[in-house]
């Protein structure tokens, strides 16, 4: 999933400050399953901005709302009947939620109201890693199901750098050396030929470096 | 039901609930016995009247159950099946249905009523704690000089000093005695100074100092100084264990326990600022994980043991600190120490009341005073038809007090076969009327409760103020709501003015919504449109000096509980229909007891075993300490089980699928060599899996014959005493394989097996030298007696540090044991002819954990089934319908095991005897279509309720959930309301509270 | 500010905190008018947005009252109530609240006296705080 952690109450003020009413938009996909713009989050959100504007004697009209899925064209069509009565639009959805009401209410400001952090999955409750830089050339199949682009901080492929000490990688003792944990697993499922090969260097441009990415299914687009 | 103390309400609750008919008598003015002076209960050290409040009320709600409070037993005739007891009870001289428990009498007139323990400094009450049942003071009027001052004074006109008492017969199947035993009285131990010294205290008044509700509301001080105590000691086995002047032969088995506890709390309160310190000579801490709690008093709190009994305890005049003399292990040297305080662990005592309680039922009793329990089943007394439970059948702590009030449920259950009587059915129900789109019409009903609130704000005024509301169809005061008269009114008030929605500002919703609910049902509304504001326990009663302030918050409360009634809906309380058949896993001792019970009260019964033969360990077994035949009794109990034309017996059954809610589970096994695959529906499930004997590989286990188990050593008594009689030499090793890092506790039943294999031993060869080598002597109870005798016979036992342990050297056909004798101070060998180990027993880990999965149950980390409250509810797991019994609880002795087998045919038998289970109906509940099954509830409930269905929403099954609201709280997308506490509910409240703030 | 009353919201859990309230009740302990009750079956099941609410309507504080440590009737809701109260004493922070308005208790049934103590004291730190700056900017 797409994980995202709210902005700084500050940062988001800025945004709404010229507006008197807005339009706060969750999202109930994968914001509500990282606890960051769910119906839940809106709601304290919304009570958050109302408390800072009345703490300066000032308020604001907030209409709390949530989507099935920000970043489908259809869900967004919902927000036809009510887009109008707010000035702005403030979406705790991930970037392409944001986008996607961007360019549908093209005369309306959009801001968001989260960063949107990555593509990751849950540990335990309450804590969420990353496991995906969605580079587009899967390498997983021959590092044993670990990535060292999500995993290590150099993106290395072919074996640990210097900075790898007993597991651990030098950037910081909670993080592990995804190429230790590769030899590890290799050499648990005894696939250790496969880490004794050597990777060519990578081509990043199926990892967006010649820009935006788009996937066409001929099968289904009309 | 003789002695409403915790064990007497559990016995009549288990009886109510299986639908029979009770009366519950006690001598005191109030029901829950000594439990309700306690501050905290071990081991999980929690706050006692947060366990115990919940079965007091449920009680006295029962209807099967009539309570008489002050009441003794003056005869008793007939017999078993059908006897006839004469009662007299004491005036109370307050009218029970009028007095409201608001104290004003003992404001006014505190000399009228005497409250006993000595530390009680505030004005005496009878009210010793503000759950009390019943909810009313007494008087004592022979101490009153104004009597018709104290019948004015009453705002209810509850107090009658007319009354005269009453005395009366009435007829029963079966006589449960549970009267309780007193605690030893130190005083004529001069050398202690209990007399003499204020700071010396026993533990139960030191329970009381540490005790919210006693006498220093919970701060601890020396009685002499009023100053906070630095040093502790408490100094164990006073008044037990047979050494001092008119101790008691037995040891009290609870006291160990309670000292850790008291230790363990003081360390958590004061941590640094207090040391604590124990006297003891063995530490008894063989219960289930009760090791555990022992190490954790030392590594954890720092609690201080010093192996030793004190020598005396004496004050220089005028000194601020006591000295207390002892000697210890190493030294014979008499070494002095200074302590604030000291807390004497006085056992338990059958007093003199009770004593006589025993002749008016005509008991045989033992020396101690105990009766005397004929055989194996310990809740069966010399006369049938009488049961005991509790610490009068023998000294032992609450855990087992319930254990065995259950089991006397089971047996006095079983007598009662008079037809029942036709019972006056209450009038049926008026339907519920649909209120579901109504515009909503709150009727606010205001009790004065005589001076208790309109003594502190005027309720005209509140019900002006709170009728201008929006939603107030009608406000009214009501005087006492809960009065007769009142409940009346309020009814056809509902009913004549189409209310729909109901609001008491009174009293504590804890004690009076489940009466209102009752109501207002009755007048045709849902008994979840009701909302309490408890304008009295947390208004008038606590902000009395600020009268016009109170009556602000009043009305604040009111108008949060008018916001809310107005959100709510009727609520449908879940109910589940019961399949009567029960499925009892094991075929040991345990399982087989339970089936036959079960059995004989007419359901049917699976008793699946794993193996093929019934009968557990206990078959492998001969006699028991107290000399009871275990092989003829376990021949004859499989002999019956088979023989039960309810009980089908299946051997070689291995459980391998399990569903559905209590009530109607299923459960999937295979049988037999071939596996035969077999489903079997059942509304109960027993748990008596068993424990196997422990076989560790130490002290030369299993490479030479002469090293033994216990349990092999028993055979060789029974089975080779020609052998025995040849020998010279025994060894016998304690704690081989428990108390250890990898198995951290006691197994409970070595010390007195040890024993007895020693007394054993001696019957048949009176000239052998015994040695039991052992780290404390967990003899509890009357075992204590047994290893007195063993002593006497001249077996020598000796204490071993866990760091030093005895060795065994085997060379060729010869085995040496060489240990360190702490008083010649000097290693010594014996060459012993046989070697017994203590090995104890231990969870079969491979087929409980399988079950543990299967059935989703948790266990205790040494593999044993965990239930469900230690404490409370020692025999029923925490899935409801689910009840364990015998070792697979935890290691017991065959005795034990019989009773835990009888509690748990007894609290099966309160779910079979029903049509339906009711679950209430605060639940939590999913919005499917706002679900983005996130795993959020799944992972927050606490119970592991919810899961994520084949819809692909979370799902939350009523049957299971508790209530707790815990993942309605934490849901992202807002799909989960917990029922009656919903979230636009709590809103509302908020809203109202601030409503005047905005307008 | 003369003479500043606030008003301060407590969530009880019924089995501990709502008991150790009424057992003030019976004990007769005296105790400042300004704490309301709002009674939840555990403390576990106070939401982050009822605690958010009731400071945007204008209470000057707000504090949860669970079971003591180990004491939960539903095994660790008090536990999760403490991490959603330093959750939100962040976020009143960020806001321009202060922390200190926002707290977590903990008590027994059998502690009427600390109930009585809290919500003095409570009050007594909240009136030294003064107004919430929520209510004072409407004033």
């Amino acid at each position: 999933m797409i994980t995202a952690e709210r902005k700084p109450l500050d940062e988001i003020l800025s945004y709404i400050k010229p507006f008197k009413r807005i339009l706060l938009l969750g999202c109930n996909e994968c914001v509500t399953v990282c606890a960051a713009g769910g119906r839940k989050e809106v709601g304290v959100l919304a009570s958050g901005i109302q408390m800072s504007m009345l703490k300066n004697g000032a308020s604001i009209e907030i209409r709390e709302h949530t989507l099935e899925r920000q970043c489908d064209p259809e869900y967004v069509e919902e927000l036809v009947p009510i887009i109008d009565s707010a000035d702005a639009v403030l979406s705790m959805a991930c970037g392409c939620g944001v986008q996607q009401l961007a360019t549908r209410f093209k005369d309306k400001p959009v801001f968001p109201a989260v960063n949107t952090k990555f593509m990751g999955g849950s540990d335990r409750h309450g804590v969420w890693t990353e496991r995906c830089q969605g580079c587009g050339d899967c390498l997983l199949g021959v590092t044993g199901g670990i990535c060292p682009i999500a995993k290590c901080a150099k993106q290395l492929m072919n074996g640990p750098c210097g900075g790898s000490v007993s597991g651990v990688c030098e950037i910081g003792d909670e993080v592990e050396c995804a190429w230790h944990l590769i030899w590890e697993r290799l050499k648990a499922l005894g696939l250790t030929d496969q880490y004794l090969e050597i990777m060519p260097a990578k081509d990043w441009r199926a990892g967006g470096g010649s820009g935006p990415r788009k996937i066409v299914r001929e099968d289904l687009a009309e | 039901m003789v002695g409403a103390g915790l064990g007497g309400i559990r016995t009549a609750l288990d009886l109510a609930e299986a639908e029979k008919d009770v009366v519950l008598v006690d001598r005191a003015n109030n029901i829950g016995g000594l439990m309700t002076q306690l501050d905290r209960t071990f081991p999980t050290n929690n706050c006692d009247l947060c366990t115990l409040a919940p079965n007091l009320s449920e009680s006295n709600r029962q209807e099967h159950i009539s309570l008489m409070a002050m009441t003794e037993v003056r005869g008793v005739r007939g017999e078993k099946g059908n006897f006839t007891v004469s009662l007299a009870t004491r005036p109370r001289y307050i009218n029970l249905d009028k007095c409201t428990g608001c104290g004003e009498c003992l404001k006014q007139f505190p000399h009228c009523v005497t409250f006993t323990p000595g530390l009680d400094h505030r004005a005496p009450t009878c009210m010793r704690y503000p759950q009390a049942t019943p909810y009313a003071y007494a008087v004592d009027l022979s101490k009153c000089d104004d009597v018709a001052a104290l019948v004015q004074c009453c705002p209810a006109g509850a107090i009658n000093p007319d009354e005269l008492g009453s005395t009366g017969d009435i007829a029963c199947s079966s006589i449960v005695l549970s009267p309780g035993a007193s605690l030893f009285d130190p005083s004529g131990l001069d050398y202690l100074g209990y007399s003499d010294n204020p700071d010396v205290v026993t533990s139960l008044e030191y329970e009381r100092i540490l005790s919210a509700s006693g006498p220093t509301q919970g701060r601890l001080l020396c009685p002499s100084s009023g100053k906070q105590p630095k040093k502790v000691a408490w100094i164990q086995c006073i008044g037990s264990r047979g050494l001092q002047k008119g101790a008691a032969p037995y040891c009290s088995g609870a006291c160990c326990m309670f000292a850790l506890k008291e230790a363990m709390v003081t360390k958590e309160r004061f941590q640094e600022d207090i040391e604590t310190t124990i006297f003891y000579m063995d530490m008894r801490t063989f219960g289930k994980d009760y090791e555990r709690y022992y190490q954790r008093a030392k590594n954890e709190f720092g609690v201080r043991f010093i192996h030793s009994r004190p020598h005396s305890v004496l004050r220089a005049p005028g000194a601020e600190r006591m000295e207390l003399g002892y000697t210890t292990d190493d030294s014979s040297r008499l070494l002095t120490e200074e302590f604030d305080m000291v807390v004497l662990s006085t056992g338990f005592r059958i007093g003199d009341e009770v004593r006589e309680l025993a002749s008016v039922f005509d008991l045989e009793i033992n020396d101690s005073n105990f009766p005397v329990n004929p055989g194996l089943n310990q809740v069966e007394t010399s006369r049938p038809g009488i049961y005991v439970a509790g610490t009068f059948q023998g000294p032992k702590d609450i855990p087992e007090t319930m254990v065995q009030a259950s089991a006397a449920a089971c047996m006095a259950g079983k007598d009662v076969t008079v037809p029942e009587i036709e019972r006056e059915r209450e009038p049926a129900l008026p339907p519920e009327k649909n209120v579901v789109g109504e515009e909503p019409r709150v009727g606010v009903f205001i009790c004065d409760c005589g001076e208790n609130i309109g003594g502190v704000i005027d309720v005209t005024t509140l019900v002006e103020r709170v009728s201008k509301l929006a939603g107030v169809a009608v406000a009214e005061g009501v005087g006492h709501g809960c009065s007769r008269e009142s409940m009346a009114h309020i009814r056809q008030t509902i009913e004549e003015q189409n209310i729909n929605r109901v609001v008491i500002g009174g009293c504590s919703p804890r004690t009076h919504e489940s009466k209102f609910q009752d109501l207002i049902r009755k007048a045709g509304l849902n008994k979840y449109l009701l909302e309490f504001a408890n304008i009295r326990d947390q208004v008038t009663w606590v902000h009395s000096h600020q009268p016009v302030r109170a009556i602000d918050k009043a009305e604040e409360l009111l108008k949060m509980a008018v916001g809310a009634v107005r959100k709510s809906h009727p609520l449908a309380e879940h109910s589940l229909p019961i399949n009567k058949n029960v499925l009892v896993v094991g075929g040991g001792v345990a399982g087989m007891t339970s089936a036959l019970e079960i059995a004989d009260q007419g359901f049917k019964v699976y008793l699946v075993e794993q193996g093929v033969r019934l009968g557990g360990i206990a078959a492998q077994l001969h006699r028991t300490l107290e000399g009871d035949d275990i092989k003829s009794f376990v021949n004859d109990l499989i002999e019956r089980t088979r023989a039960h034309e309810l009980i089908e017996v299946i051997t070689g059954g291995i459980i391998v699928d399990h569903t559905g809610m209590p009530g109607m589970f299923t459960t999937g096994m295979q049988v037999g060599r071939q596996m035969f695959y077999r489903r079997i529906e059942h509304g109960v499930t027993i748990l008596a899996t068993g424990a196997v004997p422990n076989r560790p590989d130490l002290f030369g286990l299993g490479k030479s014959e002469k090293v033994v188990t216990q349990l092999e050593l028993q055979n060789l008594i029974h089975e080779g005493p020609e052998r025995v009689q040849a020998w010279d030499n025994v060894v016998m090793i304690q704690c081989v394989g428990s108390r250890t890092e990898e198995n951290p506790n006691c197994s409970r039943i070595c010390c007195q097996n040890a024993v007895k294999n020693a007394l054993h031993i001696l019957e048949v060869n009176p000239e052998a030298r015994i040695f039991v080598l052992y780290r404390d002597m967990r003899t509890y109870g009357f075992q204590e007696e047994y290893f007195q005798k063993a002593r006497e016979k001249g077996v020598i036992f000796v204490r071993y540090h866990q760091d030093e342990p005895p060795r065994v050297e085997i060379s060729d056909d010869q085995v040496a044991v060489t240990y360190h004798d702490i008083i010649l101070e000097r290693r010594i060998q014996v060459n012993a002819d046989c070697v017994g180990l203590s090995t104890g027993l231990v969870a079969p880990d491979d087929s409980s954990e399988e079950l543990a999965m299967i059935f989703k149950l948790p266990r205790t980390h040494d593999g044993y089934f965990l239930e469900d409250h230690v404490k409370l509810r020692p025999v029923d797991l925490p899935t409801p319908g689910f009840f364990v019994a015998g070792t697979a609880h935890a290691p017991k002795t065959i005795g034990e095991s019989l009773t835990q087998a009888r509690a748990v045919a007894s609290r099966a038998m309160t779910i079979l005897a029903r049509e339906a289970i009711n679950l209430g109906a605060v639940t939590a509940k999913v919005d499917s279509t706002r679900c983005a099954s996130c795993l959020i509830c799944v992972r927050a409930c606490p119970f592991d309720v919810p899961f994520i269905n084949a819809d692909g929403y979370s799902e939350i099954d009523p049957a299971r959930c508790h209530g707790c609201g815990m993942c309605a709280a934490e849901c992202p997308a807002k799909a989960i309301e917990l029922l009656q506490f919903e979230d636009d509910q709590v809103l509302a409240k908020i809203e109202q509270l601030f409503a005047k703030a905005v307008a | 500010m003369e003479h500043f009353e606030p008003v301060i919201v407590a969530f009880c859990c019924h089995y501990c905190a709502y008991t150790a309230a009424d057992m003030a009740g019976s004990q007769r302990l005296v105790y400042p008018a300004n704490v309301k009750i709002i009674r939840v079956p555990c403390s576990g099941k106070v939401d982050s947005l009822h605690i958010a609410k009731a400071f945007e309507k204008g209470a000057d504080g707000v504090y949860v009252a669970g079971c003591l440590d180990g004491d939960c009737h539903f095994k660790n809701g008090n536990d999760k109530a403490a991490r959603k109260v330093a959750h939100m004493r962040g976020y009143l922070e960020e806001i321009g609240i202060e922390p200190e308005r926002l707290e977590m208790v903990k008590m027994s049934a059998g502690m009427g006296e600390r109930f009585a103590r809290v919500a003095t004291e409570m009050t007594e730190k909240i009136r030294k705080l003064g107004p919430s700056p929520i209510k004072a900017a409407a004033a």
